[in-house]
């Protein structure tokens, strides 16, 4: 144990795992500290879930090293880990009351029978399930059912909370409620907990630091603006912001100091480029344009369609067999109808480069 | 939306409105009462022969009004061989015993076995895991008729023949391909992620085995057991050749109750046959509730 990593809760170190021909995790690093909550984010099927079950124990990886506390625990059985893990599908013992679901882990803990009935009646406190500890998970609703798999996780006081998508099978406004519950139980229980996600909205609001995963490999780690501000190739840059980054081919203009792209052409930003760069990519956030209204200097395009989400509006504009969209505020957008002309700008300063091939941020 | 509107468009969506028979209405009630009278009639008639005197029994037109008399019960377990000869045991009550015995135990042995195979062969799979249970399966392909003499032999030469242990060996044997099979469909049903939160929760595979799955699937332990034992209990071909004058099931028996001096006694057959279906009925009775999940298993299901 080195002293630098006492403050890291779980460490993974270039683990890969293979399922016969499918690679599911490929040479996965990434480190938590201790009582954060950290969110491994990515479509499905990248290994997030590999990536928890390897973490709770019940996966062993053919390559790399899982350190726990410091410990390498990367061939250790799954005892011993105090680790929990909430799944996706919830996964209640269906045969079992909520009071029995909570009971389990403790008893096989050989907790005592005093004790295991405090800590049902204070998680239940916890989670408002007191009414419901004598039913069956079937007859439960679905946020009910949640509330059930966390409470059966932070019963036995984990050092670390495995999330598995836990939020896909509920409905909108349940999610909404159970963001909040989650981050408030971090709170309360101040321990440590890796979240795995698809949900974008999910990974920004939840994430203190998140893991963008790849392939089987992580991207990206950081905190959601540095994501959002610094992302480090174009597969960040498009996974992280809503509506998703507008990104365009560009050219190195002649001199070299200006990029040229569809509807005209800027002043290069202050980034170094690598010799011989000149097939580039650009990407401008849907929040970056500003409607200028004419103003010199603007860029001319034709409103294409207008998606109104209450307080902002999304609208697509044409400009030069382009298509952006931009983000305006709904007072903004009620001049606009589909067809008409208008015109924008941005500043130079916020376009993200990116190498055409490679997909790699130039800074 | 008025109620004609209502009840015209259920009619079209081919939906009962409800009444006092459930949602199939009287029309199909009493046809479905109807066809299970007609498939229960034998049993009934049965019964019902149990309680007649010989004479009654052999009456043409069949009696449906008679002096019920008990007399063919008392001589299913004691009874006079001859004219004026003393009533003697007959050794019923052992043929009796040696059909819970063996047909239970045998039941009982399958289920324990079986289970943990097929939990085997569901979360543990061995390379070409479909061929091993196509090979259990093929055990049960052939007629019983074709193995009888080669098993008759072999179980001559170990010395198994009108053991228990021969015949219980035999119907474990043979309830065996049919609760793996039965019982895997139930594990595979399962979700793996509730074993993997058990084994998060610090569970041994065994105490997973024990407390999580087993549990999950009584429904199907209970409709496998029903099944088997209506085999086991019923089965006659190897019980007639395989168990000796000790070890005789009720099958057996009943076979050689058959003759005599006033020709086949119909009222003492009867009798047998309804105390024979006594364990039976109850054990499914018990049962039933598990029974019709355990046959629905799947089907209704997700």
């Amino acid at each position: 144990m080195t002293a630098g990593s006492a403050d890291v809760a779980v460490r993974l170190d270039s683990v890969s795992k293979r399922f016969g021909n499918v690679v599911a995790l490929n040479r996965m690093s990434f480190e938590v500290e201790r009582g954060r909550l950290f969110v491994v984010f990515g479509p499905s099927s990248v290994g997030k879930t590999t990536a928890l079950r390897t973490i709770a124990g019940l996966e062993r990886p053919q390559e790399g090293r899982l350190e726990i506390n410091g410990q390498d625990l990367t061939h250790a059985p799954i005892a011993g880990r105090n680790v929990s893990m909430v799944f996706q599908s919830f996964a209640l013992y269906p045969h079992l009351t909520v009071r029995e679901n909570f009971a389990y882990p403790l008893k096989e803990a050989r907790v005592s029978a005093g004790d295991i009935a405090k800590r049902i009646d204070e998680i239940a406190e916890i989670l408002k399930l007191g009414h419901r500890l004598d039913n069956k998970p079937e007859t439960l609703s679905g946020g009910e059912q949640q509330r059930v798999a966390l409470g059966r996780s932070l019963i036995r006081r984990p050092d670390i909370l495995l999330l598995d998508e836990p939020l896909t099978n509920l409905d909108a406004k349940l999610r909404d409620d159970m963001r909040t519950e989650i981050k408030r139980l971090h709170r309360q229980f101040g321990i440590t907990i890796i979240y795995a996600t698809p949900d974008e909205l999910e990974a920004l609001s939840m994430g203190e630091e998140i893991a963008v995963v790849r392939e089987g490999h992580v991207v990206q780690t950081g905190t959601p603006d540095e994501l959002y501000l610094t992302p480090k190739d174009l597969y960040v840059a498009q996974k992280i912001g809503s509506p998703t980054m507008n990104v365009m081919g560009a050219n190195l203009g002649g001199d070299g100091t200006s990029i040229e792209v569809p509807f005209g052409s800027f002043a290069l930003p202050d980034i170094t480029l690598p010799p011989g760069a000149r097939d580039l990519k650009v990407g401008i956030r849907p929040a970056d344009i500003r409607i200028n209204g004419g103003a010199p200097g603007g860029i001319s395009g034709r409103v294409h369609m207008l998606e109104p989400l209450g307080d902002i509006t999304i609208v697509d504009i044409d400009a030069a067999d382009q298509r952006l969209k931009i983000v305006v505020r709904e007072a903004e957008a009620l001049s606009l109808q589909p067809g008409a002309e208008l015109s924008f700008n941005f500043d130079p300063a916020r376009v993200h480069v990116f190498d055409a091939q490679s997909g790699q941020h130039i800074t | 939306m008025s109620a004609t509107d209502k009840k015209s468009l259920a009619d079209r969506l081919g939906l009962k409105v409800h009444s006092g028979v459930g949602n199939a209405g009287w029309g199909r009630t009493v046809f479905a009462a109807v066809i299970s009278f007609i498939y229960f009639f034998p049993v009934f008639w049965i019964i019902l022969t149990a309680f007649k005197t010989h004479n009654d029994a052999l009456a043409i037109p069949p009696k449906f009004i008679f002096t019920p008399t008990l007399e063919n019960f008392v001589a299913v377990f004691s009874r006079a061989y001859s004219a004026g000869a003393a009533a003697q045991d007959t050794g019923f009550a052992l043929y009796f015993f040696n059909s819970v015995f063996i047909a239970g135990t045998s039941v009982l042995l399958a289920l324990a076995i079986g289970t943990l195979a097929a939990f085997g062969f569901s979360r543990y799979p061995l390379r070409g895991n479909d061929t091993y249970l196509f090979i259990i399966l093929t055990t049960r392909m052939l007629p019983a008729i074709v193995v009888i003499i080669p098993i008759f032999l072999m179980f001559r030469v170990a010395g198994l023949s009108g053991t228990y242990i021969g015949v219980i060996l035999l119907y474990t044997a043979f309830n065996l391909p049919f609760t793996i099979w039965m019982m895997k469909s139930f594990f595979d049903e399962l979700s793996p992620d509730v074993e993997d939160a058990a084994r998060i929760d610090g569970s041994s595979d065994r105490r997973v085995f024990f407390k999580i799955c087993l549990p999950q699937v009584k429904a199907g332990l209970a409709a496998t057991a029903v099944f088997g034992l209506i085999l086991t209990w019923n089965e006659f071909l190897f019980a007639l050749l395989l168990t000796g004058v000790d070890t005789r099931t009720v099958p057996v028996a009943m076979a050689q109750t058959i003759g005599g001096d006033i020709g086949v006694r119909w009222g003492l057959l009867a009798a047998i046959e309804t105390l024979f279906l006594i364990p039976v009925i109850v054990v499914t009775f018990m049962l039933q509730n598990h029974l019709l999940r355990g046959v629905t298993f799947g089907t209704i299901k997700r």
